[in-house]
């Protein structure tokens, strides 16, 4: 028995944006044994709507507090009560769940692609990789969003010294497109090194799909971290499957990190 | 005083008349992280079938007012597999392991059932009847009482172990079954499986899982299952197991009102992990509350309105 359901209490709920928010839980077993890339599972109240738990990545700890935060996007009715909760409020938790981003030796790079939210887990692997002393210009982040406003955290990513490349789809800031367009014309004209470097996105099912593509094409050493709708989120009811070329995975168990050339997404 | 919780099926005594439903515990590993699974009354695996299956493209399940759709599409490692990889696991646990078992044709079943037999680490096996047999044209073997008797005579006839014949709700009398699956030699029955239900999204146009229909399951259904039970419970000799939405020791406790001798839970796992050791632990104290020497004595007490 070495995994508990954990009543967390909440520290802070911040509105970020719009229907952006970061909230902060004190949570000692979580914030002891989680790495980038895990997620949490839990469960927005006590009724029967919505009914399942919902899952969120871990987005940064601070262990000497014992607490963590999640980042999320209101897209529903469990994301929205979630929003709506206040400082002090118990939150019902499942984690440290799923596996975790291999990472970088030393020596090596790392280049991190987020769409949207695929930020939370991928800011937590900047940050945990700088506590490691990491040279922070052997990082760079290429992050993608639809439009200016969506963009989070970027006051606190300029600050670590990373290389950003940004891209909004309508062109409003950074590159015109998408963050994979961007991304492979780097590759191509390679202003990018693929040698000894370490590739991890997260996002949208259509960009990693994509990403999946070039990593295939470029023989890129590249971890994705995917979604799927989670009932139980600890491997017991094969409901969260992902397509790949070893057969279905669960993504709550196997995953939610996969090497971007085996699985399949369409 | 220390209540007796604990109920038997043909030879098999149980601790605690609480089982977590097949499909909903994996093959136990996963949850024995969360909590001792020896509080359990006992673990129902996954249904096995006699050849590993992938189970069907995602998606597998969505959510549903008060429930959940799922088709998994049977996903599991087959019986060879489960004999070598899971049943180790299994076998080291002080509670009672069922195995479920489900096959598209009544030779699978009896394949897998004489694979199984004498294994350490079996106590009993559930028969999952709600799968479509295919020599039948698809027509699954729970919802025709022939066919039901047939299947569960089959199994008896190979098998040693005491036997519960899993029931679909989806079917016109569920009573008509269960009485054909007692007199085929089943030493229980349990009801109910999922509904069959459907969701879509409209802003695609789309079902929201990939194999159109799945198997509704969750609060949602309970009021189903309750009934179900009773009406079963009325003309079955042999025990009933419920399931179908029991989320708390309340649920638990009506379902052994209707007649339940044992309950299940499945859904009610994944919103809470430690549901089902929590109901054991309610019913304990639910019998020292109301001074029951035994859980069994509720069984069935349903007080029925009279005309006076
Ligand atoms: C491992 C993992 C990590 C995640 N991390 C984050 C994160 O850091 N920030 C964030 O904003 N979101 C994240 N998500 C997505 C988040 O779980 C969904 O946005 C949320 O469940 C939506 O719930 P809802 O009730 O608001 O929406 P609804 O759409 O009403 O939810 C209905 C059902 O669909 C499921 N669902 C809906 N969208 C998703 C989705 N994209 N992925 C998985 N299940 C979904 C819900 O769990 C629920 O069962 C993550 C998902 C997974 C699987
Ligand atoms: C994800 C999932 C998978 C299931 N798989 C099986 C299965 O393999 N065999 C079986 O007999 N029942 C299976 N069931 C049905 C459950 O065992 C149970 O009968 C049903 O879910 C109703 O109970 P509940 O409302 O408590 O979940 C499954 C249910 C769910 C939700
Ligand atoms: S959510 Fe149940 S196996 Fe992944």
């Amino acid at each position: 028995m070495n995994q508990r359901k954990e009543q967390g209490l909440l520290l802070s709920v911040e509105n970020l944006g719009e229907r952006l928010f970061r909230l902060k839980i004190h949570s000692p077993s979580i914030s002891k044994k989680a790495l980038p890339g895990n997620f949490c599972h839990l469960r927005v109240n006590e009724s029967y709507s919505p009914l399942l738990r919902r899952a969120f990545s871990i987005h940064q700890v601070e262990t000497e507090k014992n607490s963590f935060e999640l980042l999320f996007k209101v897209v529903g009715p469990g994301t929205q009560i979630l929003s709506e909760k206040k400082t002090g409020e118990k939150i019902d938790l499942l984690g440290p769940l799923g596996n975790s981003f291999s990472l970088p030796a030393k020596d090596e790079n790392a280049v991190l692609l987020a769409g949207g939210m695929g930020i939370a887990p991928l800011f937590y692997l900047v940050s945990s990789l700088l506590e490691k002393k990491f040279d922070p210009q052997k990082i760079s982040l290429f992050f993608g969003v639809r439009k200016k406003d969506e963009y989070l955290l970027v006051n606190d990513i300029v600050s670590t010294g990373i290389r950003l490349h940004l891209a909004t789809e309508d062109g409003s800031s950074g590159y015109r497109g998408m963050i994979t367009e961007l991304f492979f014309q780097e590759l191509r004209a390679r202003r990018l090194k693929t040698k000894r470097t370490r590739f991890y996105a997260c996002g949208p099912n259509l960009m990693l799909k994509k990403v999946s593509e070039i990593s295939r094409k470029f023989k890129l050493d590249c971890q994705i971290s995917l979604e799927s709708h989670m009932p139980c989120g600890v491997g017991a009811c094969m409901g969260c499957v992902v397509n790949t070329v070893k057969g279905y995975k669960r993504v709550c168990k196997d995953g939610p990190v996969f090497d971007a050339r085996e699985v399949i997404l369409d | 005083m220390i209540p007796d919780l604990s109920v038997k099926i043909g030879k098999v005594k149980f601790s605690n008349p609480v089982l977590v439903a097949s499909g909903t515990f994996g093959y136990g590993e996963e949850y024995g992280a969360f909590f001792d699974l020896n509080e359990l009354g006992s673990i129902i695996t996954k249904s096995i079938t006699l050849n590993p299956r992938e189970g069907h493209l995602p998606p597998r399940t969505c959510e549903t007012p008060s429930g959940m759709l799922n088709a998994i599409g049977l996903a599991n490692v087959g019986v060879k597999r489960f004999i070598q990889e899971k049943l180790p696991f299994l076998r080291n646990l002080k509670t009672k392991v069922i195995v479920n078992v489900a096959g598209s044709s009544i030779d699978e079943y009896v394949e897998v059932v004489k694979k199984l037999e004498g294994k350490k680490g079996i106590d009993l096996l559930e028969i999952n009847i709600s799968c479509p047999n295919v020599k039948q044209g698809g027509i699954t073997f729970g919802s025709d009482p022939k066919c039901a008797y047939d299947c569960i005579k089959a199994v008896r006839d190979n098998s040693t172990y005491p036997i519960i014949a899993k029931l679909s709700p989806n079917v016109a009398d569920i009573v008509e079954i269960a009485l054909a699956v007692e007199e085929a030699g089943a030493d229980a029955v349990s009801l109910i499986n999922t509904l069959v239900g459907m969701a879509i999204d409209l802003e695609k146009r789309k079902p929201r899982l990939s194999n159109i229909t799945g198997g509704l399951s969750g609060p949602a259904i309970k009021p189903v299952a309750l009934a179900m039970v009773w009406k079963t419970a009325q003309k079955v000799k042999i025990p009933v197991i419920g399931l179908g939405g029991i989320m708390n020791t309340q649920d638990a406790l009506e379902f052994i009102l209707a007649g339940a001798s044992m309950i299940q839970v499945g859904t009610g796992n994944f919103v809470d992990p430690e549901c089902s050791v929590k109901i054991v632990e309610g019913l304990k104290e639910y019998c020292q509350e109301k001074k029951l020497k035994r859980i069994l004595d509720l069984r069935g007490k349903l007080k029925i309105f009279t005309a006076d």
